[in-house]
């Protein structure tokens, strides 16, 4: 028996040899391409069809969100629609490749609506590799026709993923202070809306300010600080439920603790003496733990995405510079050793890099480093930069900026603003009043 | 009983011996001393002489030709050759001879196998037979042709070693000429330069536009290509489709490298050497981005 199976894969070996061989022998030749661009790419979005006149204004206007989310994002660069030749009619029929390759396009979105009935539509759509002359996703959605915007949002995530590799943040919403009036009776709010700016709301009244609102990397919930009759209270607001809780009041807090990976913690700063030291809570059983016991000033603190590090700013060293340490508050080490004074160091979703603050000669910047202080970028500056945050994905920085003071007694504009982390594209996001404190929230669940 | 059993066999026994070595007709054929005679003038050398007599004057033939052909040559004689000019024509004019006399060589060649086939089936030694009328003459030309047999069995090994030898001395004078032979075999295999792949390399560069989310690609994503002679592209496969359909870095970049051969196509393949880049791989490296 044995003999036999030897037998046979003899005649097995010898049989696929010449394949073998031939196949090694025909692909002799390798060409190694290890350089290239890193430029936007061109895409044709049309217009979503539609059987009547209201899922042909949601298709277009579907169409309109995914351009601005894609060419937003600064990886992509659309073609006008009236350069199109033969706009396509529906996402189910091949395109024809040749009316769009002379216009330098490399991927086509097309897309339907139909009206389910009064309140439901169908949304789909495909995406085409024009001179691969293939499709490469495609997708149907059945949602609220209110729901229009996210059903945008999340069909621009797809495409993004598809094309870069990367995931989306489309889906995604900001949670940030909303300020109003003059700089001595400054009206400071917490509002919420989409990343890009739209379905704006506000969470809080402005009877009391509050600040620096931090998301929970694993829930829709936030924490922020609030000031209630002079005292600083720390709230978690679930933005599902809309229900807030109080988690206590630390006097002595200037910033709004941050959320560890898992959400089970917070990290935070605390005043006692002229001392600022870190803790760290257990949101299960309120349990305190002092991480640093320093005479310096210790802040900002931040988790690491897999928890076992924390990255924090301290004067300890004479001048306001980025420490890390290990997530029980050992091995305390100095990663920024460069100009100036750096604060509100934030680490990226993935791990790979620190977002921070840097203050230099009377200007403000928007940076990133390796978490071993290796490799500083500046991305953005400005009379006053501050506060950056990541998207989900950790390929945009939100941060606001302050324009410089131009009349005595009046408050100069202060906006959110988004950078790729290329530093190429900065764009504004449009809220209806001033706004500072960014907060990017993860991807929102289906 | 037993005696004349015994004497019985030793009589047969004595019998056979004596047929035996008494009558050597039996075991060997006398040879007869003149026939001998005959062979030795007429058939053989007739046969042969005639044969080779024909290719001679053939082969005169040809050099005759030969030797118009070069007058004609010569007819036009430069008005006055310089020394150096001389010297050259003749070196030429003997490369050309031993060009000539290798390929005079090289054509006798085939003539020769060609007459080993006729004397493989001699017509004329078959036909003789059928003139000689008389037993005596027949059992002589039999005599003859076993005779023959052996001289022919001689002349063809001699033969064998004289085309061998007329091999060795081609290939001699082949290397005389072309020096060494071993030398064009490589020349003749297709060599790509480093300018050749620069080429290629710089034209697919152009095309090649990643995201900067390729950089999470940590391995070289390998491209089967295969093209057409004007360096139009036939198709394009990616290399690791497991990997294509697990790591979405992976497939987006492997997309990117896609749209970039089929964007650069025709390739700019070296002339004469398209043949290599009928079936090829192409290795894009993304760690480039690094440094953007």
């Amino acid at each position: 028996m044995s003999n036999y199976l030897n037998l046979s894969f003899f005649k097995v070996l010898i049989l696929i040899y010449p394949f073998f061989i031939s196949n090694l022998l025909a692909d002799d030749v390798r060409i190694k391409i290890n350089s290239g661009q890193v430029e936007p790419l061109p895409i044709a979005i049309a217009d979503f069809t539609g059987e009547e006149g209201k899922a042909n204004e949601i298709g277009r206007q579907i169409a309109e969100v995914i351009s601005n989310n894609l060419v937003g994002s600064g990886q992509f660069k659309a073609v006008e629609s009236a350069a199109f030749i033969a706009p396509p009619t529906s996402p189910s029929v091949r395109p024809n490749f040749t009316d769009w390759t002379p216009l330098g396009i490399k991927a086509l979105i097309t897309g339907s609506v139909k009206s389910i009935n009064e309140q439901q539509i169908e949304v789909e759509f495909r995406l085409w590799d024009i001179i691969a002359e293939t499709d490469l996703i495609g997708l149907r959605l059945s949602v609220d026709a209110q729901a229009w915007r996210r059903v945008a949002h999340i069909i621009s995530d797809e495409i993004f993923e598809r094309l870069s590799g990367d995931s989306g943040y489309f889906d995604t919403r900001i949670v940030y202070v909303a300020e109003s009036g003059p700089q001595n009776k400054r009206l400071k709010r917490l509002a919420i809306m989409d990343q890009d700016g739209e379905n704006h709301q506000y969470l809080t009244d402005g009877s009391f300010l509050v600040l620096t609102p931090r998301f929970s990397p694993t829930t829709q919930e936030i924490t922020y600080l609030a000031y209630f009759k002079n005292e600083p209270r720390v709230y978690i607001f679930n933005l599902e439920t809309g229900e807030q809780e109080l988690l206590g009041s630390f006097p002595g807090m200037t910033f709004a603790p941050r959320f560890s990976p898992f959400g089970d913690k917070i990290i935070m700063s605390l005043a006692e003496k002229g001392i600022t030291d870190i803790y760290t809570m257990n949101l299960n059983n309120q349990e305190v733990i002092r991480l640093t016991n320093s005479s310096s000033i210790d802040t900002s603190p931040s988790f690491s995405p897999n928890g076992k590090k924390i990255i924090f700013n301290s004067d300890r060293g004479g001048s306001q510079q980025i420490y890390i340490m290990d997530a029980n508050g050992r091995n305390v080490k100095r990663i920024s050793f460069g100009k100036g004074r750096y604060a509100t160091p934030v680490w990226a979703p993935k791990g790979e890099l620190i977002a921070f603050t840097k203050m230099l000669k009377n200007k403000f910047y928007i940076g990133v480093m390796s978490p071993d202080g290796s490799g500083e970028r500046l991305l953005a500056e400005g009379y006053l930069v501050e506060g950056p945050t990541w998207a989900p994905n950790g390929r945009v920085l939100m941060y606001f900026k302050q324009e410089a003071p131009i009349d005595d007694g009046k408050s100069s504009n202060v906006n959110l603003y988004k950078i790729d982390i290329t530093g190429f594209r900065e764009t504004r996001v449009i809220t209806p009043s001033d706004g500072s404190d960014p907060a990017w929230s993860p991807l929102i669940p289906n | 009983m037993f005696k004349s059993t015994f004497i019985s066999i030793g009589l047969h026994v004595f019998f056979i011996i004596f047929a035996y070595y008494g009558l050597p007709s039996f075991k060997i054929k006398e040879p007869i001393e003149s026939p001998i005679d005959i062979v030795e003038d007429t058939p053989i050398s007739s046969k042969t002489s005639l044969k080779l007599g024909e290719t001679r004057v053939k082969e005169v033939k040809e050099n005759k030709k030969v030797i118009k052909k070069e007058k004609v040559k010569k007819t036009p004689p430069p008005p006055a050759p310089s020394k150096k000019m001389v010297e050259k024509k003749n070196a030429e004019l003997k490369k050309k001879k031993e060009i000539r006399e290798i390929a005079e060589l090289v054509k006798k060649k085939p003539k020769l196998n060609k007459k080993k086939v006729k004397k493989d089936l001699p017509p004329k030694v078959e036909k003789k037979p059928e003139k000689i009328k008389n037993k005596q003459k027949e059992n002589l030309a039999k005599g003859i042709l076993n005779t023959l047999t052996k001289p022919i069995k001689k002349i063809e090994n001699s033969k064998k070693v004289e085309k061998e030898h007329n091999n060795t001395e081609i290939l001699k004078k082949i290397k005389k000429i072309a020096g060494n032979s071993n030398r064009q075999v490589q020349q003749t295999e297709i060599k790509l330069s480093v300018t050749d792949i620069n080429k290629i390399q710089n034209h697919v560069t152009k095309y090649w536009n990643v995201s900067y989310a390729a950089s999470e690609v940590k391995m070289v994503i390998t491209l089967k290509i295969s093209t057409n002679v004007d360096g139009s592209i036939k198709s394009v496969k990616i290399y690791d489709k497991n990997l294509y359909q697990k790591d979405k870095f992976y497939r987006a970049t492997a997309d990117t490298a896609r749209r970039a051969v089929l964007d650069s196509s025709p390739l700019p393949l070296p002339k004469g050497k398209e043949k290599k880049f009928e079936n090829f791989l192409f290795d894009f490296d993304t760690s480039f981005i690094n440094n953007y």
